[in-house]
């Protein structure tokens, strides 16, 4: 699990050019939207499930599960433990 | 009214619209324009801060004398009361003589299996191409505002249902994302507005309508002509890598349209960010085309080009994210 956080979050990184937030300074569980956290919007997660279907076979097609997901990258990677194709 | 304050509404309440439908059931358009001519876009010219936009905007990005802006500012105005009517009018059933200029660039991509977009601007009268360029083969889906009036979305609706087209309503959980990206990568088409920001605040920055090719600069503000536009649009298609349309619905005469269906291109194989540069690029020229063409159906009732201070301010906050992700 802590690997695969790890990979999402330099997938994240670099899909969403963050390149100023260090490994260390990213919060596996922190809010990614809004203003406590990183402050990502929705371009933002399209990007992310875009980068879901590609690293890891996902497709989220359920908008009703979209806001549990993408709330840290915590929430992602055990979704992506659960889900992944890939 | 700035961009950020931009309601995305039809004006006027649900009363209203349901008697001008009736009403139009029953006389001749241009009945009606000519009373919204003589009465109602005289009042307004005199309420509406809208006025002092487009006379900018004719002065300032089209480059008319001053004589020349305040009347074409009047039959903006009158242009705008007349495609709100022309929307009503089909609502109550009537029929308008359309023509479509590169129909087949539409009818070659519903046949393929990849989904694709349509991108329009608020400009003529798009909805009227909601109504026209219909495939059997693949549905569209139309994303418009949640906030719009019952009235106009239940007529929406009634309308849409008969051409195989369906509404993705822009919500604030952003699960319209959802369904875009879903009914892309289901071969479907997807039709959005790209020359308004809403949802997110990202944009893209571009020469539009700038001096360079204004006829007549006699006034020394106009000289810049920076223009933002939402990211969005060209995100989605640059992510899912799909062809895009621009469809843009011109009022060509009193009961006329003329469509004009264009392909953007953006090389697909570059890095992402030069394909979003390269497909806004591409937008932006063929919208500012036809801006030239028809100057006087512009209907961004707000500052596009926000010059203010406190406008420009905010404006540097958000260039600078926008930036730091497409630099």
């Amino acid at each position: 699990m802590e690997q695969l956080i790890k990979d999402l979050k330099l997938q994240i990184k670099e899909v969403l050019n963050l390149e100023e937030l260090s490994l260390e300074d990213f919060d596996t569980d922190a809010p990614l939207f809004g203003d406590e956290g990183i402050g990502l919007d929705s371009i933002d997660v399209l990007e992310i499930i875009v980068l879901l279907e590609k690293e890891y076979g996902i497709r989220l097609a359920n908008p009703k599960e979209g806001k549990a997901i993408f709330k840290s990258v915590r929430t992602i990677a055990e979704y992506v433990q659960q889900n992944r194709k890939k | 009214m700035t961009r950020q304050e931009w309601a995305g509404t039809t004006y006027g309440n649900e009363w209203m619209h349901r008697w001008l439908i009736r009403l139009l059931q029953h006389i001749d358009t241009r009945v009606m324009y000519a009373f919204v001519a003589l009465f109602v876009i005289p009042v307004c010219l005199i309420l509406n801060p809208s006025r002092g936009i487009i006379y900018r905007y004719f002065r300032q990005r089209i480059g008319y004398g001053r004589m020349k802006s305040a009347w074409k500012t009047y039959v903006n105005h009158c242009l705008f009361g007349q495609v709100v009517i022309d929307k009503f009018a089909m609502y109550a059933g009537k029929k308008f003589n359309i023509q479509i200029e590169g129909n087949e660039r539409f009818t070659e991509l519903t046949k393929q299996k990849e989904g694709f977009m349509l991108l329009s601007a608020h400009i003529g009268n798009y909805e009227i191409a909601g109504y026209t360029l219909v495939s059997k083969e693949k549905r569209i889906k139309a994303l418009v505002f949640a906030g719009e009036k019952a009235s106009v979305k239940r007529n929406r609706s009634k309308m849409f249902a008969e051409t195989n087209t369906d509404m993705i309503a822009i919500q604030p959980d952003m699960s319209h994302l959802f369904e875009i990206d879903k009914a892309l990568t289901d071969g479907e088409i997807v039709s959005m507005s790209a020359d308004r920001i809403n949802g997110s605040p990202k944009f893209i920055e571009h020469d539009f309508l700038g001096t360079s090719q204004v006829e007549h600069t006699s006034d020394a503000q106009s000289h810049g002509a920076k223009a933002k536009f939402p990211l969005g649009p060209f995100a989605i298609a640059t992510a899912r890598s799909v062809n895009i349309l621009a469809v843009n619905v011109m009022k060509s005469s009193l009961r006329g349209y003329k469509i004009y269906v264009t392909p953007l291109r953006y090389d697909k194989s570059a890095p992402r960010q030069e394909q979003i540069r390269q497909l806004s690029d591409a937008y932006v020229s063929e919208l500012e085309r036809l801006v030239r063409r028809y100057p006087t159906q512009w209907y961004n009732y707000f500052d596009f080009w926000d010059e203010s201070p406190k406008h420009s301010d905010e404006r540097t906050k958000l260039s600078a994210e926008s930036q730091r992700k497409h630099d």
